[in-house]
Formats: C-alpha cells, structure tokens, sequence
C-alpha cells in the first residue's frame, strides 16, 4: 500500500543493501521460526513426532486465541489489558454454571460468552462513551475483574463435592462433553487446536476481507483523518473490543475445559504472552501493523521455543528470557529496520 | 542507501543474535549432559553401586520427565536439584517441565512429555482434576507416573502418589508443644484450609486440640504470593483481642514468619511460644535469633525428597515397587537443639542429622543413593 502512494520513494533506484534489508524485514521472521523449528527438529527426534508437534500447537492455542483478540484491540490502535481476568472470569463462570447450579455444558458455554459479551461491551462504554484512554479503561476493568469472578466463589477455586458457603455440597460437577472442548480430537487434531485455526481464518478475513476490517485498521492509523472521513470511529473501536472480549471467553472456555476446575489463577498470566504473541505479529511478513496470520505465527513461534528449550533442558527462567528476546527480534525487525511507518503506537 | 539508524540497527540485530546463539552453546552441554554442575546448595555424594541393573536400566539410557507446578523458590530448586542427582546417579535422561504456577500450562505440557516418549515421569504439585487425564493417558500407553502431592488417586487409582508425612510432621511438633505448655492452655492457631498439605496438618491439630483440651482463641491466616507479610496484621489483630494465649501452632513455615512478626509488633515474643513447620537456612536463622518465640518445626529436606521420589520411579520402572502410596518422614528440629549443636544453616542441619537424608525409604541395593 505504501508502496503504492510513494512512486518517488528510494526503492526505484534501490541499491543491493536496500533491497537484503527488505528482504530481511519481510522473510526474516519466518526464516527465523523455520529455522528454529528445523534445528531442534533435528536435534531431538522427539521434537517433530506428531504427537510433539500436536500437544505444542495445544499448548499454544490459548495464547493465539487471546492474541487474535488482542489484535482487534490493537488494530484500532488500542490495547486491552483486561483481557486475561476476562479469560479468568470465563473459567469461573463455566466452573460456577456446572458446579453450583447443575447446569449442562452448553448452558456453560452460552453464559461465559454472554458475560464475555457484556465485558466487551462495558469496556467499549468506558472507551467511546466516557472517553477514557485505552490503557487505562482497560487496566481499571482487570483489576475490577480478577476481585468480581472470586466474589461468589469466596475467593475458592470451583471443584466437583466442594463444600457450598451454606454447608451444602455443590450439585454438579463439570460434564463430559465440556471436558471435550480441550480433552477432544475431531481426528487426529485436538479440538483447541481446530477453534485455534477457524478464529484465525475469521480474524483474517474480518480484518482484510470486509469493511469493518479496513475502517478499524483507518481508525487505528488516524482516527482523526478516520472521523473526517464519514467513517463512524466510536463504533468501530468499540467492535473492537467487543470482539476482544469474546475471544478472551473461548480462550478461558478452553482454559477451564483444560484445567477441569475453576483455578482461581487460570488466566492470569495472559495478558503479557497476548499482547508479546500479536506484537510479534506486526513484524511478520514485514506488516508492520496487527494481523491475524502474523499472530498465530507468533504463537507457534513461542510454542516452538518453550517445547524446543524444555526439551534441550532449560529450566523456566531461560524460556522467559527466551520469549523476552524472541519479542524484541520482532520489534527491532518491525520498528527499527522496516522502512514502512509502523501502524501501531500505543503511547499516542 | 541505508541510513546510519538503519545500520545501526542492523548492527544490534546481529549481535543479538550471535549473543543468543553464544548463550545456547554455553547452555546446552551442561544441560544434555545432566551433569552435576547445576547450582547445588547441598554438596551431594552417592554410594557406589556394584549390584547388576534390572531392565529397563540394564537396557541403555532410560528417559524420564518431570513435570512440575512452579520451580520458583529456593524449596522448588532444591527439590528439583535433589531429582537431578538421583536420576544422574542411576544414568537417566531427565527432561525438566515447569509451569511456573499455571494450571493449565502444567497440563499442556504433561502431554508434550507423553509425547516426547519418556518411559517415566515425575509429576510434581497440581490439581488431580487437571492432571488426571494425561496421567490416565500415560499409564495407558505404560509410561510409570510418580505424583508428589496430589490427591491423584481419587481419579487415577493406578498412579503411584507420593507424599511428605504431614501427619507425621504436625504430630511430631505437637507432642513438643504439649510437653512444653501442658493440657488446657489457651493457644491460637495460624493456618490456610483448602490446601491439601495443609488440611492434613490440620486434621492433626484438631486431633490435639480436643485430646489436651486447649482452648483455641483465634484461627486466622492468609495464603497468598506474600503469606507472611499479609499474616502479619491479622495474627496483630487476634493478639490484641487475646493477649492471654501461651502458644500458637502455625503449621507453614510463611505463616510462622508472619506470626513472628506480629508477636514482636505486639510486644508479646517472650509471653507466647511459637510452633511451625518446615525449614530453610532463613528459618534456622529466626529460630536461633536471640529470644526467639519459635521453638520448635518439623523438617524435610527437599533435596532428600526430590531425589527419594526419583527413587520410587526407578523401582517403579524395574516393576519392583510393591505399592502405591509412599510417605517421606520428616524429623523434629527444636530451638535447644540448633543452638547446642550450633546449627547455622541446611548444610549444618544436614551434617548434624543424616536421618534428614532418608536415603534408606526407598531403595534397592543397585540404586546409588545419594545423600546432601
């Protein structure tokens, strides 16, 4: 797109350097990820067995979902930072539906992602209505949401046979056919793994296939040339975050299916790995700015590393230090070589 | 052309990369070789083993996996370097998962360790309803599972569950506070419920508390990331209300640190006797402070514990564990004794009682078992 509306810019007389820098920003990071992939592949034949490689896509199908959703927020040149006590409450409520009201696992899922529903929508009020920055709206709703999913549990994880604040035994337990959500193979293919892919496909298309998808990235870019433009700015940032926050519920949906209890923690360190995975995403293919492909390949990307370095023996605070550098290649790739101006900023 | 930014970008990249790569090729022989060159608070030594290996061991190099709920703290690192030595004492590949706290991660990666086709795997804190089904799955497929302090067993009856004696380590420290105070003493009471080891101390206190009639004034406590500094204030606050209590049972070694505090907010250390659990070099050191209310603690080593639960693996995978359910006894560690004997720290305690070794719970004579 640049490309096209500077016909004057420096890339008509490129020299030799220019065009290996193009080359590095566009395929750097994918040749990166394929080359780690092929080197511990190599390395450790239990690395690339199929089962390996399905229980990490697995692992790393939460973070992607969360960071799809982050990407929504951050096209529109925003950030949510409630998004993994969202995923919390989700976890809380499936727990609470099943456990303490007996409820079947589809009523679960209907609640979770109408509470996910009203998350979003109250985050787009506090956001479009009242005005209040991003960042900020958002933090105060993390900070509301971790300590309001522990209020009607008395701050106790959510099991089957849990003694009930009145002494009572809670009912239900969490059904069979929840468990699956996380526990279940269509195939060979783990079912997160295929709500991982079709959330991709729909986030991509969203985003670069239909109207609303371009207004939220012209929102993002320059709401202000947005809003004089007819286009409907407190709409589209507010869709947003909508989406966001439904996302954020199939990823706890799947957290608690995983976990099989309402773990009062589940979620809590999502915020940092959704927003460093769709981070990482705006140096994909040299986008410079959110993408729902570049996201899901930031995920793998993590997902590879973590498995790779735990195989080859490191302990945690090595793979911290890993996804911590993994982050900044992207960001050095994106911001400091790219020659396209980069679409997301969040201190503006 | 490229901008001098452009350079210098280009510049920093490619030292980070060649830094990251440098890190690798320090990091990766130390690790795949398993040698004993981790960060060891304890020196260890083995025994030397001549008696003939059983299969899977007489077979080549047997791969095991252990897959645990957070490694942060020192309690966790000794635990984990206690497994290492073991597993490289009888010449296993052991491949380290690590959670860092989360539930679900922790299940994630019990299935990549299934995958990752290891014969045994150790799995280390956690809920049994999230990890029974990779646990299931990995019996299934004849991987050995060795659980540490999970009630596994209620949803994966062949798993083998292992334990520190909690029972045991309450008991041992209230017979101690009973031949200090005597019966019918007003005494509080400083503990979390909903978490399994300490439920299991707690069925011990009750237990004590109505056989020698004491009269609980208070129970109170707060388990979080920083239990002894949000303790504090309510042990505070129960003293005021009752400044007439003798002794207090704080059955976690943080919830002790944070009664200790609020004893000496409250000007009462020298009024009231203090009874906890656990030990660490920081808890030797407050319980020989001058004037110490803490008296008395039950103690494991978790180098012992890390490296006797490789042990029961090792016996599981030769098919030589008759049972299911093995328990780690700890021993009674008193103020007295770490200032007579002029104990300063673990290694001091280790030296003093080799029983803190345990080396001889689960064992057979071609296991080297080693001792810190």
């Amino acid at each position: 797109m640049t490309k096209s509306l500077t016909p004057l810019s420096r890339e008509d007389k490129a020299s030799p350097w220019v065009k290996v820098q193009d080359g590095v920003v566009k395929y750097g990071f994918l040749a990166v990820t394929i080359l780690l992939f092929a080197y511990f592949a190599l390395t450790e034949p239990a690395f690339a067995t199929t089962a390996s490689i399905f229980a990490m896509l697995k692992f790393a199908s939460v973070t992607a979902i969360l960071g799809l959703g982050m990407t929504f927020a951050m096209v529109v040149g925003g950030m949510d930072m409630s998004i993994g006590s969202q995923a919390g409450l989700a976890v809380q409520m499936a727990a609470m539906t099943m456990v303490f009201y007996n409820l079947t696992g589809g009523t679960a899922i209907a609640v979770v992602l109408v509470v996910g529903l009203v998350v979003g929508l109250v985050n787009a009020c506090l956001i479009v209505l009242c005005k209040i920055p991003d960042l900020l709206a958002t933090l105060a709703m993390m900070f509301v949401l971790q300590g309001v999913k522990l209020i009607p549990v008395s701050g106790q994880s959510v099991s089957a046979g849990m003694v009930l604040r009145d002494g009572s035994v809670a009912p239900g337990k969490f059904t069979a056919a929840f468990l699956q959500i996380d526990r279940g193979t269509v195939g060979p293919i783990p079912v997160p793994v295929l709500i991982m892919l079709v959330l991709a496909v729909a986030t991509w298309f969203l985003l670069s296939r239909t109207k609303w998808g371009r207004l939220m990235y012209a929102v993002g870019a320059n709401p202000e040339a947005a809003r004089l433009s007819g286009v409907r700015v407190g709409y589209y940032r507010g869709l947003a975050y909508v989406l966001c926050s439904l996302f954020a519920s199939v990823g706890g949906l799947i957290l608690v299916s995983r976990i099989g209890q309402g773990d009062v923690s589940a979620g809590s360190s999502s915020l940092l790995e959704a927003v460093a995975v769709a981070l990482v995403g705006t140096s994909v293919l040299g986008a410079g700015k959110p993408n729902a492909w570049g996201t899901l390949l930031g995920a793998l990307l993590v997902g590879i590393v973590l498995t790779g370095l735990t195989m080859k023996g490191f302990q945690y605070y090595y793979q911290d230090t890993a996804k911590g550098l993994v982050l900044l290649v992207a960001l050095l790739f994106s911001y400091t070589m790219s020659r396209k101006k980069v679409r997301y900023s969040p201190a503006t | 052309m490229f901008s001098n930014r452009q350079r210098l970008a280009g510049l920093v990249i490619g030292v980070g990369l060649v830094a990251s790569m440098a890190g690798c090729s320090q990091g990766g022989p130390t690790a795949s070789t398993n040698s004993a060159t981790t960060a060891t608070t304890a020196s260890a030594a083995s025994t030397v083993s001549t008696a003939p290996l059983p299969a899977p061991f007489s077979a080549g190099q047997v791969h095991i996996a252990i897959v645990q709920n957070t490694g942060q703290g020192d309690y966790f690192q000794q635990y984990l370097n206690g497994t290492k030595l073991q597993s490289d004492a009888l010449g296993m590949k052991l491949d380290v998962y690590d959670a860092q706290g989360d539930n679900a991660t922790q299940a994630s990666q019990l299935d990549q360790a299934i995958a990752s086709g290891v014969q045994g795997i150790i799995v280390r804190h956690g809920y049994a309803d999230t990890l029974c089904p990779g646990v299931n799955k990995a019996l299934q497929q004849g991987i050995k599972v060795v659980i540490y302090d999970v009630e596994i067993q209620k949803c994966s009856p062949d798993a083998v569950q292992t334990q520190q004696s909690d029972a045991k380590m309450a008991s041992l420290v209230l017979d101690q506070m009973l031949s200090d105070v005597g019966k019918s003493q007003k005494v509080g009471y400083v503990n979390v419920l909903g978490i399994a080891p300490l439920d299991r101390r707690n069925t011990v206190w009750e237990k004590y508390k109505a056989d020698d009639s004491w009269d609980q004034r208070f129970f109170t406590g707060k388990y979080t990331t920083s239990s002894a500094t949000d303790t504090a204030p309510m042990v505070y606050s129960a003293l005021q209300a009752n400044p007439d209590v003798v002794a207090i049972y704080a059955p976690y070694d943080e919830l002790t640190k944070g009664t200790l505090s609020a004893l000496e907010q409250a000007g009462m250390t020298s009024k009231v006797k203090v009874y906890g659990a656990d030990i660490s070099t920081a808890d030797i050191e407050l319980m020989t402070a001058d004037g110490s209310a803490w008296v008395a603690t039950g103690a494991t080593d978790p180098n012992a514990i890390g490296a006797a639960v490789t042990r029961v693996l090792a016996l599981d995978l030769a098919g030589q564990l008759n049972t299911k359910n093995v328990e780690f006894p700890p021993i009674l560690v008193t103020q007295q004794m770490l200032r007579d004997k002029n104990i300063k720290n673990m290694d001091d305690l280790r030296a003093a009682e080799p029983a803190l070794n345990i080396s001889d719970t689960v064992s057979a004579d071609w296991i080297p078992a080693v001792t810190f």
